[in-house]
């Protein structure tokens, strides 16, 4: 038997059976895949010489359900509409897909897909970064349940196997006491590609900081993000949260230097590094020194 | 839309010519065209900035391939794309001046053969490399050796007006200032594209062009033909903007010499990534001023120094540069001018025609440096402007007069009023003032930093100077068919901008028959007279009082037997003088005036511009159709809005770095709020029903007015365009 071009399994079994026999390269939504394989108007893609295998359609990967214990489980070749009109969808994620390209691509478009193609500027694994999501692989051998951030490991990099396929993407529900922030400076308001994506999220309930997730897109190789402050952070009241602010002078307090040491951004034809350094700060600022104390304060409405 | 005065019937709205055929999508433009037999054809172009082509080492090409290159032009024609002047070759001899220039055409029958051999040529070819010259700044130094000329200088051109040495001199005081504006891309809705075939013998082009004489004149001089024996047929063009003004001459003559080897029919259709790299972009722009002041404090002289980023070719460079020359001034009236013009080469794709042909440039550095003047001098913005405001009357800065009655101050009055300018404005700076927030990094407060601005500006409708009577000369003929019906024989074409309607509507309302009962489908060079290109403010306003006037002839002898035609020829209006040596007396027929506000909101923390609210008014004469002006006037402001404060492209090495509709980013309808308008009534005697032109005065203003806004609401000066959010952020953290 000929290797096949395209296939299109049954069941997510035949689909790991050909991932693995032919190395075929997963496909949901193609809205990368298309770009990157772009060719001469009138000329087919010149895709590599592997088969391409669609999972847009299995169910297996299109279903969203509660796990009974807080978190959702998002098939991860589940459409973003579908994402956006799920009740239960986290604010943090719903408000990332709402400015993730436009309407057409988000009834294509999945996590799996923007997973898959790791940019640094993946609007939806930023916000799947700060809210601690693990993902869901399985391969012939079994399945596995890595952190998100474990799983890419740079630009267009991940530690999926060559046998394996995405799945699923798990990420904790809002209950009381979720807060969110969002930001993301386009490079125009709809349809744009992000200059800096910026993602936390957290729980402030009688006072105290619990679970603090805060990821920045395209300001590095991956999205930066770092568990070690988050951890630091962790069950503070604003007295306790003020002392760790304090432990470094600089502007917008220990985290906010922190976290500037550990972006790199670089010039390209979207941005600036400058810009990408000034408004990262200016965000992390505004976060740390405005957002999370009013928070801790009991002061929000 | 207000309607500060009682409309004529022939402002009211009527349906679009094309509108329900473009709505369902059956509009076939070209590529949706079917021709028997079409062979494919790409551009082999050089992968460097500049150089020399060393070797060429051509492969071998399978049975059906032909690379036509410039030995193949034939005994008679010439390796040039004919426009002003002679310097833009079809395809390079061995010197490469920008990147993509074009080696040669390759034409077969399969696309994806063509692509990779293509590819392949492209590869094979040996450079010696040159450094390049990319800015202004670049090409005066001649960095890398001259490129035109000894001096890189297309053109140099000087207006003066009174005594601006003089008056310099006894100034009390000078004040200065320098703006800068970037490239524009066109992003016209279908790419270039063309089929070069060969009917009943005759070189024969379907094109996407606004102009089919240009592609005529330019194939024909290619190819050593009489003109007549080149055929060009306008296809269906979705959006021009400039930009298929001359780059189609420079396509068509590509496939024109491929044709002498080969019939066809060639078809040639950029990709979008090739299109925004190698075709024609706005002129990037250096302005100088200098202002000498007496000692009441009044402006006594302007000294204007301009600089235009003309490109790797001249192209139409000396003409954008005029407009923008005579745009310098922008409304005002001083005593004493000087305006000095250069167009210089340099190693980008050259710059072109783009929607206010050098006027955007001029009138933003004219704008913001009046805002500059009256900080410095320390009075109001507004009163400045009011001060020194041309009327009916006033000497021109190229010693014209205004011949007809200015209406900025109530069309400033009505802006005022329904934008709340003045009080927005106080309240803006009122609250600057109070939180000490300009100039803040975002750490003092989220909240968003308001500004409103203004601009005031008009646009020369038709050609510079004597250009309708010494070049262009149009004629139109209308033509009385059998059946009775009145057809339109011209050569401007539909772009988008509505001309099949209006034309239409001007005929149709001086022989008091329905609107569509006149046929006007016919855009074949070899059945309509030259009536000049669609360009320049000018199809309503000269060529549709052509129209008016022939269709007058035809007044009541539509029901005579048979076929017979009426004919109208350009004739400049004797009260307009023009010397094209000194450049001097009135530089454009007429003028339509605008005033334009933005109101907007700046974010301290992303220096993202949110633009609350967009007024504007318009002096066109008279609109012909209020929709079709309305179009005009909606999207020219979105258009400028993204030229203002989005639309960015980058050449630092000699290759445009936005290559895609992702990185080069024109507006959404999300970007930017409706558009409110007014349009100020003001028959002008020579135009149809007393219009003139409205396709670029809608362009002109929204870049100043957008730039005094953020200025205000940052609490810093802005000298460039784009504004986008890294420059304000710049801006702000200049101590
Ligand atoms: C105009 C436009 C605008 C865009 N705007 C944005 C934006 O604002 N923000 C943003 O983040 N992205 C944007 N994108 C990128 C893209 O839409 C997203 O990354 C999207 O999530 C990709 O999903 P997909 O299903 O289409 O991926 P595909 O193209 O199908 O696949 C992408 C990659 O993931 C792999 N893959 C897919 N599914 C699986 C799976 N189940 N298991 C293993 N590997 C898999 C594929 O093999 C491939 O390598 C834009 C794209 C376009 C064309």
């Amino acid at each position: 038997m000929s290797t096949p071009a395209w296939i299109r399994p049954a069941t997510l079994k035949e689909a790991l059976t050909m991932r693995r026999d032919y190395n075929a390269r997963p496909l949901a939504g193609a809205t990368d895949i298309y770009v990157r394989h772009r060719a001469a108007t009138g000329t087919l893609p010149p895709l590599e010489d592997r088969p391409v295998l669609y999972v847009g359609h299995l169910p297996e990967l299109t279903s969203i359900s509660e796990d009974g214990k807080g978190w959702l489980r998002i098939g991860a070749a589940t459409v973003y509409t579908d994402i956006l009109e799920h009740p239960d969808t986290p604010l943090l994620l719903r408000r990332a897909i709402e400015e993730l390209a436009a309407p057409a691509l988000r009834n294509a478009g999945t996590l799996g897909g923007n997973i898959g193609n790791a940019s640094p500027a993946a609007d939806a694994v930023c916000a799947l970064y700060a809210l601690h999501a693990e993902v869901d692989l399985a391969g012939h051998a079994g399945e596995r349940r890595v952190p998100i951030a474990q799983l890419i490991t740079g630009p267009g990099k991940t530690t999926v196997g060559a046998d394996e396929l995405i799945t699923a993407v798990s990420v904790p529900m809002d209950r009381p006491g979720s807060f969110h922030y969002y930001r993301k400076a386009g490079t125009r308001r709809a349809n744009a590609l992000s200059k800096i994506a910026f993602c936390a999220g957290g729980t402030v309930l009688e006072g105290r900081l619990t679970g603090l997730g805060v990821a920045v897109g395209a300001v590095g190789p991956t999205i930066v993000h770092s568990r070690d402050l988050e951890v630091r952070a962790e069950g503070s009241d604003l007295a306790r949260y003020r002392k760790l602010q304090q432990e470094e002078s600089a502007p917008g307090g220990f985290l906010t230097a922190r976290y500037m040491a550990l972006i790199s951004p670089i010039s390209d034809q979207r941005s600036t590094d400058a810009y990408r350094r000034r408004v990262t700060e200016n965000l992390l600022r505004d976060l740390f020194e405005r957002t999370i104390p009013t928070l801790l304060s009991g002061k929000a409405g | 839309m207000s309607h500060p005065v009682e409309q004529h019937p022939v402002t009211k709205t009527v349906e679009r010519v094309d509108a329900r055929e473009k709505a369902r999508g059956e509009t076939r433009y070209l590529a949706d065209i079917p021709f028997p037999g079409r062979l494919f054809a790409r551009v082999v172009r050089a992968r460097i900035v500049r150089g020399e082509v060393v070797a060429r080492n051509t492969p071998s090409l399978p049975e059906g391939y032909i690379l036509v290159t410039a030995d193949d032009i034939p005994a008679g024609g010439k390796n040039c794309v004919r426009m002003i002047e002679d310097d833009w070759p079809v395809f390079s001899e061995g010197t490469v001046r920008y990147y993509g220039e074009p080696l040669a055409l390759l034409v077969g029958p399969d696309r994806a053969t063509l692509a990779h051999l293509t590819e392949q040529c492209e590869r094979a070819v040996e450079f010696r490399q040159q450094e390049a010259a990319l800015t202004i700044e670049d090409a005066l130094l001649c960095r890398g050796g001259a490129i035109h000329g000894t001096d890189n200088v297309y053109c140099d051109y000087q207006v003066v007006k009174g005594d601006p040495d003089g008056a310099m001199a006894g100034a009390a005081r000078t004040i200065e200032g320098e703006y800068r504006t970037g490239f524009q891309e066109h992003v016209y809705i279908e790419p270039q594209s063309l089929v070069g075939t060969r009917e009943e013998g005759r070189v024969t082009i379907y094109i996407s062009t606004q102009c089919p004489f240009y592609v005529r004149k330019a194939v024909a001089t290619a190819l050593g033909l009489p003109q007549e024996e080149v055929v060009i047929i306008q296809t269906p063009t979705g959006g021009g903007f400039g930009g298929k003004e001359h780059y189609p001459d420079v396509l068509a003559t590509t496939v024109a010499v491929a044709l002498t080897r080969i019939d066809g029919p060639i078809e040639l259709i950029l990709d979008r990534m090739e299109d925004l790299e190698v075709t024609s972009k706005r002129h990037p722009s250096r302005v100088r001023y200098k202002a000498g002041l007496d000692e009441a404090g009044r402006i006594s002289a302007f000294d204007v120094d301009i600089a235009f980023d003309g490109g790797a070719y001249e192209s139409s460079s000396r003409v954008v540069l005029q407009r923008g020359m005579f745009s310098s001034n922008s409304v005002y009236e001083f005593p004493h001018v000087r305006v000095r013009g250069r167009a210089v080469a340099t190693n980008s794709a050259p710059s072109d025609a783009f929607r206010g042909f050098g006027a955007p440039q001029g009138l933003f550095a004219a704008e913001m440096f009046l805002s500059r003047l009256a900080r410095e001098i320390g009075v109001d913005d507004l009163d400045l402007r009011k001060d020194y405001l041309l009327q009916q009357g006033s000497t021109t800065m190229t010693g014209g007069r205004i011949h007809e009655e200015v209406k900025l101050p109530e069309m400033l009055e009505h802006v005022l009023r329904v934008s709340d300018y003045r009080r927005k404005r106080e309240a803006y700076a009122a609250a600057a003032r109070d939180n000490g927030a300009n100039g803040t990094d975002g750490a003092a407060s989220a909240k968003p930093l308001g500004g409103i601005g203004l601009a005031l500006f008009k646009h020369g409708s038709a050609f510079t100077g004597s250009g309708e009577q010494e070049i262009i000369k149009a004629r139109v003929r209308i033509r009385k068919r059998a059946d009775g019906r009145p057809e339109l024989l011209v050569s401007n074409v539909e772009i988008g901008q509505g001309v099949l309607t209006t034309f239409c509507k001007i005929v149709a309302q001086v022989l008091e028959i329905p609107y569509t009962d006149v046929v006007y489908d016919d855009h074949n060079t070899s059945h309509v007279p030259d009536s000049g290109p669609t360009c320049a403010s000018r199809s309503v306003a000269v060529v549709g009082y052509l129209l008016q006037e022939a269709a007058k002839k035809l007044k009541g002898r539509l029901h005579e037997p048979g076929e017979f035609e009426v004919e109208q020829v350009y004739k400049h209006p004797e009260h307009l003088r023009w010397d094209a040596g000194t450049l001097s007396g009135d530089a454009y027929p007429s003028y339509s005036w605008g005033v334009n506000c933005i109101e907007v909101a700046v974010d301290p923390l992303t220096w993202e511009v949110d633009v609350r609210g967009v007024w504007t008014a318009y002096e066109l004469g008279r609109a012909i159709d209020e929709e079709i002006v309305r179009g005009q006037i909606i999207g020219g402001a979105i258009q400028a809005l993204g030229y203002a404060g989005l639309e960015k492209m980058e050449n630092p090495e000699g290759r445009f770095l936005q290559r895609t509709m992702a990185d080069y980013c024109i507006p959404t309808s999300l970007d930017y709020p409706g558009v409110d308008y007014a349009l100020f009534d003001n028959p002008y005697p020579w135009g149809p029903f007393g219009a003139k032109g409205g396709g670029e005065v809608v362009f002109d203003g929204i870049g100043p007015a957008y730039a005094a806004a953020v200025q205000q609401a940052i609490g810093r000066e802005v000298t460039r365009l784009p504004v986008t959010p890294e420059y304000i952020s710049e801006l702000v953290h200049e101590k």
